[in-house]
């Protein structure tokens, strides 16, 4: 009888341990969340107006990190395709679709490549000299990849401005987010087209950092009762 | 006791109204509407009833130790204060058993 009263408590202990520790992982789990909301707000009001090399701002094949989102990037290569984004929205609210191009990066080893906004898809044919043997030069704001699609993915098409959609059709390593050029310039001078300004970034993370901080509260106060229950003492009836 | 009572009086009925609003105003806004003027005006809605759900917690439990009730109808006094209407019918019904 005492040793089943033994299992019994200690079955209810683990069992209170067990549900503290959920509790409070959701609840880090949402301080997390606030972490993410609260840099992607900070960076998209950052205007810095340095000029860094790609290389000091992001790696291939590795997460942006979300600080060096909307800084400016200079970097060189060669354009290998092109692709029409549609419904792309820019800062103005205006929704235009947009020419991209992936460059591959000069120098990189391993080989990699980098989406790059040009600038409208009206303006493709503007610049015919632009050839896949064209060394071109670029400053433009990096920025992380969309999560939205905004149309199918169908050949010469992606559906939003993100490398994972294109990573079946190249070989090269790719970054993560993109770069909205600002300047482009060939040896032959610079490339003169309206120049596109995207739209601050939308965090994949829904809400608000005081909403996430409020589940958090909640969260962890769950955890605090739960670990409070085996102390609590009832009557039978009210 | 009275003031416990009190206590969870008002913060079922806060807790209530942010429950029917993040039902049936933010949530059809955020998943039903590609609107983003919509979404930004309704962003309060969340943040609010978060806090407001926190604080009817814990008037939930203090309500629960003092009238020593066992602990499944704790825990539905918990619950209440995330779906709307419920925390309404649990005033009404401990306003009708403690009043």
């Amino acid at each position: 009888m005492k040793t089943q009263l033994i299992i019994k408590k200690f079955f209810q202990g683990a069992a209170v341990i067990s549900l503290a520790l959920i509790f409070i992982a959701l609840g880090n789990w949402q301080l997390d969340r606030s972490v993410i909301v609260k840099e992607l707000n900070a960076s998209a009001k950052v205007i810095d107006p340095k000029i860094y090399s790609l290389g000091k701002l992001a790696e291939p094949s590795v997460t942006l990190d979300s600080r060096n989102v909307n800084k400016s990037a200079s970097l060189s290569g060669f354009y290998v395709a092109n692709f029409k984004a549609p419904v792309q929205k820019d800062i103005d609210g205006q929704v235009s679709d947009w020419e991209v191009a992936l460059l591959q990066v000069d120098g990189s080893v391993p080989e990699s490549g980098i989406l790059v906004v040009r600038g409208l898809w009206a303006d493709r044919l503007n610049n015919p000299e632009v050839a896949m043997s064209t060394r071109v030069e670029i400053v433009g704001a990096i920025q992380p990849h969309q999560n939205d699609d905004r149309a199918e993915n169908v050949p010469g098409v992606i559906s939003r401005l993100d490398s994972s959609v294109i990573v079946g059709l190249t070989d090269l390593e790719l970054y993560d987010g993109f770069v909205v050029a600002k300047s482009e310039k060939t040896s032959a001078g610079e490339l003169i087209r309206e120049r596109v300004v995207a739209a601050p970034p939308v965090s994949k993370v829904a809400g608000y950092y005081w909403q996430h901080i409020s589940y958090v509260a909640i969260w962890w106060l769950m955890a605090a009762i739960v670990l409070y229950l085996p102390f609590y003492r009832r009557s039978i009836k009210p | 006791m009275s003031g416990a009572v009190k206590r969870f009086r008002v913060m079922a009925v806060i807790a209530g109204v942010m429950s029917l609003l993040l039902w049936f105003v933010d949530l059809p806004v955020a998943y039903l509407f590609n609107n983003e003027d919509w979404k930004a005006k309704v962003a309060w809605i969340p943040f609010v009833h978060g806090w407001v759900y926190a604080v009817y917690l814990l008037a939930a439990i203090q309500f629960s130790v003092k009238a020593r009730w066992e602990l499944r109808r704790v825990i539905w006094l918990a619950l209440a204060g995330t779906l709307p209407i419920a925390s309404f019918i649990a005033e009404r019904k401990i306003v009708k058993t403690y009043s």
